[in-house]
């Protein structure tokens, strides 16, 4: 087969993805284990550490309290903020539009840590406590520029006459957004919210600034645990983590083009 | 809606995250900027007045050591997640729909999950008692090795945890060449290594560039990895923020630490904007 790729490329790009995921795999493969000591391949198979992880009152509330509410204020917020947003930015012209849209992807681009240094130090000065609240401020910060992103996305790619034809139809401005633009931008809608809500889901950087010390997410209790007592409920607490956030991204990209956003 | 508007009823859509940015982004950050002029005190933490003194001592040889590898370490991992993630991203945008779709799952999965559960996967692999040392030890090796707490463990940490930023800008670089001018190349004598280095590299230098750009700028601030999977050994600059902020409590330090990072960033960051914007124009220009 004159031209194609060299078998070596195969090799390295599957050696890239044993890189990408043995550690996610290990994870799993562990939280199954039923040995106390992290064995793999598991000496036999329990769901003991599942049951540790749902008997530990932190755990659970870290789970189920923080980060799962936070996740769920976060898509809520950042969805309403990102689409308004996103609607400012392709159906108005005014000057420094371009500058704008910068200043709101820059959440991106500033790096967690320096971010989560940064509000921590400014909530010092207000004498704001740090607690649940702190850490949705931050990160609806984080996570609206991903639905700014998506509905864009799909802005961009409608038809504005469609908006049209239903105000020349007898639709006001506010009935012709709320009837025929916003069911065509559902897709784009879910995207950014699902994805606003795994930001906050996995954000570490800005939790262990702002999450408060009695109230840690559930990334910030493992990394805690991690460096004091590993024990394999890490691993439980881990692997669900890792199913959702899989789940999710199934679930998005049957919906939108992944690669608009990330 | 295109100019039908009122002259400012933009304001209304723009300005809520506007503000919240104003407010939780950069007046963070301009407080930032003044803590980082205050004098160190170590009962007061920070005294109003101004110093220079936060910023000459990062010339000491602490923080140099420390600014000279960070930034060695970002180095070592963009080159190897361009040179690994070159042959994968050529793949990927050379494959058929279904393979890409899988492929950009694998990719975005290990993204999206938290950075201290993939940590936390390493430190099961490669800590004394983990998965290397189990495996050399039924080969019959009776010491273990040291793997964790190494520069190496944390390039391979950082390497997995921001493979995917050099994969995706590379990817769609690489979709945008006409594969017909790689049949040229290859009709002309080119052996594939050939038209790989002269035909796919140089055409796909915007998504290298940006990419790069990304991978360097994730590792630069990186803080878990580093923490758990170099500790003590290999200390980089984010984990010496985290401490000054929160166990060491020298907020001013700590300011000139991030003010010093985040104007680095934000020069690669104008680079990245600048060559995007020329891949886009570009584009646009085609018919």
């Amino acid at each position: 087969m004159r031209g194609g790729a060299p078998r070596f490329l195969w090799v390295l790009a599957i050696a890239v993805y044993v890189l990408l995921l043995a550690p996610l795999v290990v994870v799993i493969a562990v939280s199954f284990g039923a040995t106390a000591t992290f064995d793999f391949p598991p000496k036999g198979l329990s769901l003991r550490w599942y049951q540790a992880f749902f008997a530990s009152p932190m755990f659970v509330r870290s789970f189920f309290r923080v980060s799962q509410v936070i996740g769920l204020w976060t898509a809520l917020v950042a969805t309403i903020a990102g689409t308004l947003a996103a609607i400012g930015l392709v159906r108005f012209r005014f000057p420094g539009r371009q500058a704008i849209e910068t200043f709101f992807l820059s959440p991106l681009l500033v790096p967690h840590i320096l971010l989560g240094a940064a509000v921590y130090l400014y909530l010092a000065r207000l004498a704001w406590p740090t607690s649940s609240l702190t850490l949705l401020v931050g990160h609806i910060a984080i996570a609206t520029p991903y639905v700014i992103r998506c509905v864009t996305a799909g802005l961009v790619g409608m038809d504005p006459r469609l908006e049209e034809a239903a105000m020349s139809l007898g639709a006001s401005r506010v009935q012709a957004f709320f009837r025929v633009t916003l069911p065509l931008l559902r897709s784009s809608l879910v995207t950014g919210a699902v994805f606003a809500f795994i930001i906050s889901f996995s954000d570490i950087n800005l939790a262990l600034f702002l999450a408060g010390a009695n109230a840690p997410s559930l990334p910030v209790h493992i990394f805690s645990q991690i460096q004091f007592e590993a024990d394999p409920s890490i691993a439980a607490a881990s692997a669900l983590q890792i199913v959702i956030v899989g789940g999710l991204i199934l679930l998005v990209q049957r919906l939108f083009r992944l690669r608009l956003i990330v | 809606m295109e100019g039908t508007g009122r002259s400012s009823s933009w304001a209304l859509f723009v300005g809520p995250y506007g503000v919240y940015l104003l407010v939780f982004l950069v007046l963070p950050f301009a407080n930032v900027a003044l803590l980082s002029v205050y004098h160190h005190s170590p009962t007061k933490i920070a005294v109003a007045g101004f110093t220079a003194a936060n910023y000459t001592r990062l010339f000491e040889l602490y923080y140099a050591t420390l600014f000279l590898r960070t930034v060695r370490l970002s180095l070592i991992v963009t080159a190897v997640c361009a040179i690994l993630g070159y042959p994968l991203a050529y793949l990927l945008a050379r494959s058929t729909s279904r393979i890409v779709t899988l492929g950009l799952f694998l990719l975005i999965v290990p993204l999206m999950v938290s950075t201290v559960i993939r940590v936390f996967g390493w430190v099961v692999i490669l800590g004394s008692e983990g998965l290397v040392n189990q495996a050399l030890r039924l080969l019959g090796a009776e010491e273990g090795v040291r793997l964790l707490y190494t520069e190496g463990a944390v390039i391979l940490g950082l390497a997995q945890q921001s493979m995917p930023f050099m994969v995706l800008p590379l990817l769609a670089a690489i979709e945008r060449i006409s594969p017909s001018l790689e049949e040229a190349a290859q009709n002309l004598g080119a052996s594939w290594s050939q038209m790989f280095a002269r035909v796919i590299v140089p055409l796909s230098m915007p998504g290298l560039v940006s990419g790069s750009l990304l991978v360097f700028s994730v590792s630069m601030s990186a803080f878990i990895t580093p923490a758990l999977m170099g500790g003590r050994r290999v200390r980089m600059v984010g984990q010496q923020i985290y401490e000054e902020v929160l166990t060491a409590y020298d907020w001013p330090g700590a300011a000139s630490l991030t003010i010093v990072l985040a104007v680095l960033m934000l020069g690669l960051v104008g680079l990245t904007l600048r060559t995007t914007r020329r891949r886009a124009r570009l584009e646009s220009a085609r018919p």
